[in-house]
């Protein structure tokens, strides 16, 4: 934002001084952030206070603060749980799986929109593509269930004819398959339109100039559309990298069923049923707690990555 | 430009940007003012009280039986009716500490909480004086007393005891008329059954010209952490295993020793068994995936033609509905081979689970209105209230015909099933309440017909005894560690569990794979917690004499 940075273009005031001149000149923009700056105060930064949990045996009568402190106790608990590595493995890839397929497919989309000719065609396939977007999870779960029904399912039906029998669906062996295909579907169209964004800011020169040089409809994509897409595809990268052990709690909760819980038990999943449902508090913070600084890990190390490969980064 | 366009120019921002702020944090406060005044009531007169009702049961006002209450008490009821999502609003409710007066439902606030959430509930083993109905069902009914009871002799919560109630919740039919159009007998054993299924499979049991679309067996839905009713855990019985409540987390007690099931061969071989009729398509392909609306939906058939052929349900009407009761009839336990003697027969003993509503209320120890909270559980505890809190009001659904005899009534809206009908009007079994063991009650269609179909199973019941042969989880009172350290071992060993249970019925390999399950779950807490459960039972057993 333009007001974190107002002094630069002039020489330095010292303290008193510039905050009184920096208020004056920019006081409106102050307010209008204002609402964003006490939202995220209130909601993300106070609750903090709440992660001294993950150290301090939870005490009801003590209150939230005043619990025994334990240390590390329920990090190790975690960590020694028969439980550890079965989540870690399910939710990674999990979260993988979805983090690169539903980063691909978006750009793949975008592409393709940017060359379908025609106004309406063009606009018909975007919003086509996006409106799953707004269907609620409960409802694709639903949906999934219908559809994938081992008696009575059209795409298992329609598997059948193409000769796949013997599958469940909904069971252990396709939940990867069956949650990232449909997660992919759901918000391939939505995501892929900061891209046709960046693509709609392409110089129309440089499509005239490389047809005149003769580059042929893959050149030009290779060419110009890509790397016009480089900056915003980095910067959704390092985003979507610090979500990385973040997996869609809702969905995954109610697509498990006895078949495929030893693949769709996943960190999230985990810490609702221990911490919430049978209220381990202090164990459930802890668990998220750990998963929250390994996503942070990930963010800092891919920020870093690209900032040395590519000069983009966030900060 | 003059000094006013320069104003204008500013303000106008300025002013927008001050709306948007104010209106955020209008939306802000407007959020928390809502449950601000959730804790203790008004003192003026007012107790709040939170109620857990079935979706289908109407407001709180409409039910006569509140106001005899209020009158009783002296208080004007607030309600707070909460019919869905309890157990996510309840940690973040407790945790806050900020709760209603009273908190009314069958285990509502589950012993855990009570552990957990020490000091926010009121001890009421100061208060019996006050509370002269809840004394007199702890006398009559003992139990009452042991399960409202906390190991250091506290009571925070009330049991509720619902007396006509059958001893299991779970009863076998089978279609009869499939039978009769086959021309088969009632099977007895696990391979007789076999063989009625896939004559059921392969030929037109239902008589409709299709000869693939009957379902030869369906059950309830497994969750993914533990039994219950309505689910093939009850043919553990036909190797004699004692289970309770529909199996639960598989604990049950041989020669006064704590086992479960999860480990045990016998459930090994119930898994074979049913991969054999899995593997011959005997079973829904849907029976693992399936939700319980779909699996009750599926067996309503279409008109008269039936699509399930033996399953388990509550009661024949509840379970293939009206119009296809009349097919089919309860069935007897199944012995396992020919081996296996009747005598030994056990079936699920729910009678715990169905006659008692454990924790079916439980008092706020910050309520600033004692004295009216404690007139109004006493209140629950009536006589003629408790009655009315489980069917319904008098006059509407039950008759008072003297002091001691009543008669419930049928539902006045006849397109409503009377199981479904006491739902809609009262809190039913979800209240707290004391029948009378000295009262006679003219049951509603729908128990009667349960306890009817429950005769067949009746011997096998009375095998188990529950007091040598189940673990008596709702009289038990465990210390908050132990429930941490069992909850956290149950959620990884029925991880495992459940899904070695879908996968082992549907694709087989419980033979191969058994040694490797055992070791495993062991592994995972499940010794643990055997051994917990033992060391209470160990006491329990002793302080019974």
């Amino acid at each position: 934002m333009t007001a974190a940075s107002p002094a630069q273009s002039r020489p330095r005031q010292r303290g008193a001084a510039a905050l009184v001149r920096h208020a004056r000149r920019y006081w409106q923009l102050w307010v209008m952030a204002a609402p964003a700056i006490a939202f995220v105060a209130v909601f993300a930064y106070v609750p903090m206070y709440g992660l001294q949990l993950a150290f301090r045996e939870f005490d009801f009568s003590a209150g939230l603060t005043g619990g025994e402190f334990v240390g590390l106790k329920y990090f190790q608990q975690f960590f020694d749980s028969p439980q550890f590595w079965t989540l870690i493995r399910n939710t990674v890839v999990i979260s993988l799986t979805t983090l690169v397929a539903g980063f691909v497919a978006p750009i793949a989309l975008a592409l393709i929109v940017n060359q379908v000719v025609g106004r309406t065609r063009k606009k018909f396939l975007q919003t086509a593509t996006y409106l799953p977007h707004f269907i609620s999870i409960v409802v694709i779960v639903g949906m999934l269930q219908v559809f994938l029904s081992p008696s009575s399912g059209l795409i298992t039906r329609v598997a059948e004819f193409f000769g796949v029998t013997g599958v469940n669906f909904l069971g252990s062996s396709t939940f990867v398959s069956v949650y990232v295909i449909s997660e992919v579907w759901q918000h391939c169209g939505w995501n892929s339109i900061i891209y046709l964004a960046a693509l709609a800011s392409v110089d129309t020169q440089l499509y005239e100039a490389a047809r005149i040089d003769g580059a042929g409809r893959f050149t030009i994509i290779r060419h110009i559309d890509v790397p016009a897409l480089v900056p915003t595809m980095i910067v959704l990268l390092i985003l979507n990298m610090g979500n990385v052990l973040n997996t869609g709690f809702e969905k995954i909760f109610l697509m498990q069923n006895p078949l495929n819980l030893g693949v769709s038990e996943v960190i999230a999943t985990y810490v609702y049923k221990i911490g919430i449902l049978s209220n381990q508090f202090s164990y459930g913070t802890a668990i998220g707690l750990f998963n929250t600084l390994i996503n942070f890990t990930f963010l800092v190390v891919t920020n870093q990555v690209a900032k040395r490969v590519s000069n983009t980064s966030l900060w | 430009m003059s000094r006013a366009g320069q104003f204008r120019r500013r303000a106008v921002p300025a002013l927008a940007a001050l709306t948007v702020g104010a209106l955020a944090l209008a939306a802000c406060s407007g959020g928390g003012d809502g449950d601000g005044d959730g804790g203790g009531g008004g003192g003026d007169g007012t107790l709040q009280i939170l109620a857990l009702k079935h979706p289908l049961t109407g407001a709180m006002a409409d039910m006569a039986w509140v106001g005899q209450i209020e009158e009783a008490a002296g208080v004007t009821i607030e309600w707070e009716e909460v019919s869905a999502d309890w157990d996510q609003k309840k940690p973040t409710m407790l945790a806050a500490g900020d709760i209603p007066d009273l908190i009314v439902g069958t285990n509502a606030i589950t012993n855990g909480d009570l552990a957990t959430f020490n000091g926010l509930f009121e001890d009421l083993s100061d208060d019996l004086e006050s509370l002269p109905n809840v004394t007199g069902m702890f006398e009559a009914v003992p139990a009452t007393e042991s399960m409202a009871t906390q190991p250091e002799g506290e009571i925070f919560s009330l049991p509720s005891y619902r007396r006509f109630w059958p001893e299991t919740g779970t009863r076998q039919f089978i279609n009869q008329q499939w039978l009769d159009n086959l021309g088969l007998e009632q099977p007895t054993t696990w391979d007789e059954l076999h063989e009625v299924l896939l004559a059921f499979k392969t030929q037109d049991a239902n008589g409709n010209g299709d000869p693939n679309d009957e379902i030869p067996m369906d059950w309830a839905p497994v969750g993914e952490t533990g039994f219950g009713l309505f689910q093939p855990t009850v043919l553990l019985g036909s190797m004699g295993m004692p289970i309770s409540d529909g199996g639960g987390a598989g604990y049950f007690v041989e020669d006064g020793e704590v086992k479960n099931f999860l480990i045990d061969e016998r459930y090994r071989d119930l898994i074979a068994f049913l991969h054999e009729l899995y593997a011959d398509g005997l079973i829904s392909q849907d029976v693992m995936t399936q939700d319980y609306s779909a699996y009750q939906s599926v067996a309503r058939g279409e008109g008269d033609t039936a699509r399930v052929g033996f399953t388990w349900g509550w009661a024949g009407s509840d379970r293939v509905g009206a119009q296809l009761v009349g097919q089919y009839s309860a069935l007897p336990p199944l012995r396992a081979d020919e081996s296996m003697s009747e005598a030994d027969l056990t079936w699920s003993y729910d009678s715990y689970m169905l006659n008692y509503g454990v924790n079916s209320i439980t008092m706020s120890a910050q309520s600033d209105n004692k004295e009216a909270a404690l007139a109004v559980i006493n209140a629950f505890y009536d006589q003629d209230i408790s009655l009315e809190v489980l069917w319904g009001d008098f006059d509407e659904n039950i008759t008072k015909v003297d002091d001691t005899s009543y008669e419930v009534l049928p539902p006045t809206d006849e397109t409503v099933d009377p199981s479904t009908w006491k739902w809609t009007t009262t809190l039913a079994d979800n209240g707290p309440g004391w029948i009378r063991d000295d009262i006679d009650v003219v049951l509603p269609s729908d128990l009667a017909e349960a306890v009817e179909q429950s005769q067949p199973l009746e011997a096998a019941i009375a095998n188990v005894d529950p007091d040598a042969d189940i673990f008596p989880g709702q009289l038990i009172k465990m210390s908050q560690e132990d429930l941490n350290t069992i909850s956290i071992n149950n959620t990884a060993v029925f991880t495992i569990a459940m899904q070695r249970w879908a996968t082992w019925i549907t694709e087989g390999g419980v033979e191969s794979g058994w040694d490797g399950y055992v070791a495993e779950v062991g592994g995972s807490g499940l010794a643990q917690n055997i051994e917990i459960h033992q060391s209470y039972y160990d006491e329990f057993s002793s302080s019974q004499g």
